[in-house]
């Protein structure tokens, strides 16, 4: 028996405050499949707003954020990704953008700093001239922070950079933002900035930032469209949710 | 008899603000529409707009909570351990929903590849799961047509179940699914000789029997069977605690100890792994320990609500298959009234409703809708169909007026 027990094993541990507790206590809640959860949806707009991006989408956790925004962006048979050999998604997501999506992964490997090399990322582009053999190319995953390498930043510079190979070839980009509020703050960058080239962000608001359950991915209209169903297939479209989202939006 | 959902009607009413009414057409199935102020609103859209009541609000404010990832939240764990209880069985999984529910106990059931699962044509899973589990889990889904009470003929079960001996062409048969209550039939029950008969078939042959349970507290209340003997044959059971029991959010998985690590597992994967999620248990909680004596009077206010329909001479309503929450009524002649018209000016008169299909509308009950409610919605109800009557007698005549010009022109 300690008088005193300090929990560093993540930041995932941390329970809802007082706050939060009186936010969910009154929250104005409606079904958020049959039409929309206004509380779900003042929390999407204001996570779309922050991270200037079109739209957004409330899901039970980051390991489902980033499960969709891979399989919509390669919702198409035969699609590879390219991502960090030490990425959370490849790690400790279950294999579940194989296993459940059927996405080749084509891992790379992650340097101290959390970033993979460019030139490698480029060579690792395949498919996307239609040879025989191979899976099509359709999005690079990057992580920031990234956790298994410290919760290393990755800069707006090389973000940019890596956004600008995407373009070049036609793929897209999906950032793992569990922790990107934590990149922006130890950066001195603002949020939508280090997002800026990203086609979509999977953002946690249940780690440092403290709700209790959830997290939001941001992207285009039509890419969230495709998300909702997806999130209604997989089992995420929760009811009156928006007691969830007003801790999460406090 | 196949009903299938005609229009998805999707309706959201914004009882602070007067706005003017208006129709905002995004798309074929989904519309908003914004209407004038009413004094009042009663939605018998379905029993899932039910909204947390002060109870569950005070509960979930001081719900004692962990990380139910790293480890375990305690009022999740209470919740689980509540629900295996009340059902019997070894263990449980609270979940976001119960499409996750479905997906997670049919995926587990069928975790080797090469799975084939026998369900029916008319059922939750078949028609408004998105086909999850064969577009995420890999399964073959071999329908058998539902009966009007929800059932599916044994004999046409043992004939589907295949691959058992190994034939080369044939996906192996691992599940079979069934329905209590029946959602697409009219909320009807399931008896327990039926599903105790299902369960000898699946344990003769060698494969499991999984029960969407989304509202087997209704089939329970209504059969006054005790809800664990309803599901004792069943390898695993799905329970909405969202719907008519009220909770906001969240289903739960029961099944044996060793099937419910497996579906913990999967449950992360599809990403259903939330956190300090005991803020949402403890109103599920609390639904489970408050509301299921409230359902036989959902189930009077529905036989209520079906014989007032009966007596409007443009509907006719099979009284004997009201034996949950919901009501279906046919509309005799839909060439004067559709559904979708119906449904729209029963929320210009405070009534939500949906189009179950092209000939008739559904209705659903639940604790937050009153007899008075009732009364009020049976009045809306006549006042819509007059008003589209003599709208359409009015447009009638405006035609009619028309073409007796047109013909005087002519000549």
């Amino acid at each position: 028996m300690v008088a005193r027990v300090v929990d560093l094993r993540s930041d995932t541990v941390t329970k809802p405050n007082e706050a939060m507790r009186s936010a969910m206590a009154v929250a104005d809640v409606d079904d958020d499949v049959l039409g929309f959860d206004p509380t779900a949806q003042k929390l999407e707009m204001e996570v779309a707003s922050i991270m200037h991006k079109d739209a957004a989408l409330f899901v039970p956790s980051g390991t489902m954020a980033n499960l969709i925004s891979v399989m919509v962006h390669c919702e198409v048979r035969g699609s590879e990704v390219i991502l960090g050999d030490n990425s959370h998604i490849h790690v400790y997501e279950n294999g579940g953008i194989s296993t459940i999506g059927g996405i080749h992964a084509k891992t790379l490997p992650n340097n101290v700093d959390g970033t993979m090399d460019i030139e490698k990322i480029v060579k690792a582009i395949r498919g996307t001239d239609g040879e025989l053999y191979y899976p099509t190319t359709r999005l690079i995953c990057l992580e920031n922070t990234h956790a298994n390498c410290g919760g290393r930043c990755l800069s707006v510079e090389y973000i940019d950079k890596v956004g600008a190979v995407a373009k070049e070839y036609g793929i897209k980009l999906h950032i793992d933002g569990a922790r990107i509020f934590n990149a922006s703050v130890a950066l001195g960058v603002p949020v939508h900035r280090l997002v800026q080239e990203a086609d979509s962000v999977s953002v946690c608001l249940s780690k440092g930032l403290g709700a209790p359950v959830g997290s939001v991915i941001v992207g285009s209209k039509d890419f969230i469209t495709k998300a909702k169903r997806l999130r209604k297939t997989l089992g995420g479209g929760m009811r009156q949710v928006g007691v969830l989202c007003a801790a999460a939006y406090v | 008899m196949m009903m299938t959902r005609f229009t998805r009607w999707v309706g959201f009413v914004n009882r602070n603000k007067i706005v003017e009414s208006s129709k905002n057409e995004t798309s074929f199935r989904r519309k908003t529409y914004q209407v004038k102020m009413v004094a009042r609103v009663v939605d018998l859209r379905s029993d899932t707009v039910t909204k947390p009541n002060e109870a569950m609000r005070s509960a979930m404010a001081v719900a004692d909570v962990d990380d139910d990832v790293l480890g375990f939240d305690p009022t999740a764990q209470k919740l689980e351990m509540e629900v295996a209880s009340i059902m019997h069985k070894d263990a449980a999984l609270f979940v976001p929903s119960g499409t996750m529910a479905n997906l997670i106990s049919v995926m587990v059931h069928c975790e080797v590849r090469g799975s084939e699962v026998i369900l029916g044509d008319n059922s939750h899973i078949h028609v408004y799961e998105n086909g999850g589990i064969s577009t995420i889990g890999g399964i073959h889904a071999k329908t058998l047509p539902n009966n009007v009470d929800g059932t599916m003929d044994i004999e046409k079960i043992v004939k589907a179940i295949r691959g058992t001996d190994g034939e080369l062409y044939y996906p192996t048969t691992r599940l079979i699914c069934l329905e209590n209550t029946h959602a697409n039939c009219g909320g009807r029950c399931l008896s327990v000789e039926y599903i105790d008969k299902v369960g000898a078939v699946a344990k003769e042959y060698g494969i499991k029997l999984h029960i969407d349970g989304a509202r087997i507290f209704n089939a329970s209340v209504a059969l006054g069977v005790p809800v664990h003997r309803l599901v004792q044959e069943a390898d695993s059971v799905s329970v909405c605690l969202s719907k008519g029991l009220g909770a906001p959010v969240g289903s739960v998985i029961v099944g044996s100890k060793d099937f419910i690590t497996k579906a913990k597992r999967l449950r992360k994967t599809l990403g259903g792994g939330m956190r300090q999620v005991g803020v949402l248990c403890a109103a599920a909680y609390v639904a489970l320990r408050d509301n299921v004596p409230k359902l036989s009077d959902d189930h009077r206010r529905a036989k209520m609500l079906a014989e007032g329909l009966q007596k409007v001479e443009h509907f006719s309503v099979d009284l004997s298959s009201v034996e949950s929450n919901m009501v279906f009524f046919n509309i005799k002649q839909t060439s004067k009234i559709s559904p979708d018209r119906l449904c729209e000016v029963l929320q210009e008169r405070g009534v939500l409703a949906m189009p179950a299909s092209s000939t008739s509308v559904r209705l659903v009950l639940h604790y937050q809708i009153s007899d008075s409610d009732i009364q009020f919605s049976l009045t809306s109800i006549k006042g819509a169909v007059e008003q589209i009557l003599t709208d359409g007698t009015k447009n009638g005549a405006i035609v009619q007026n028309m073409l007796s010009v047109a013909q005087t022109v002519a000549v």
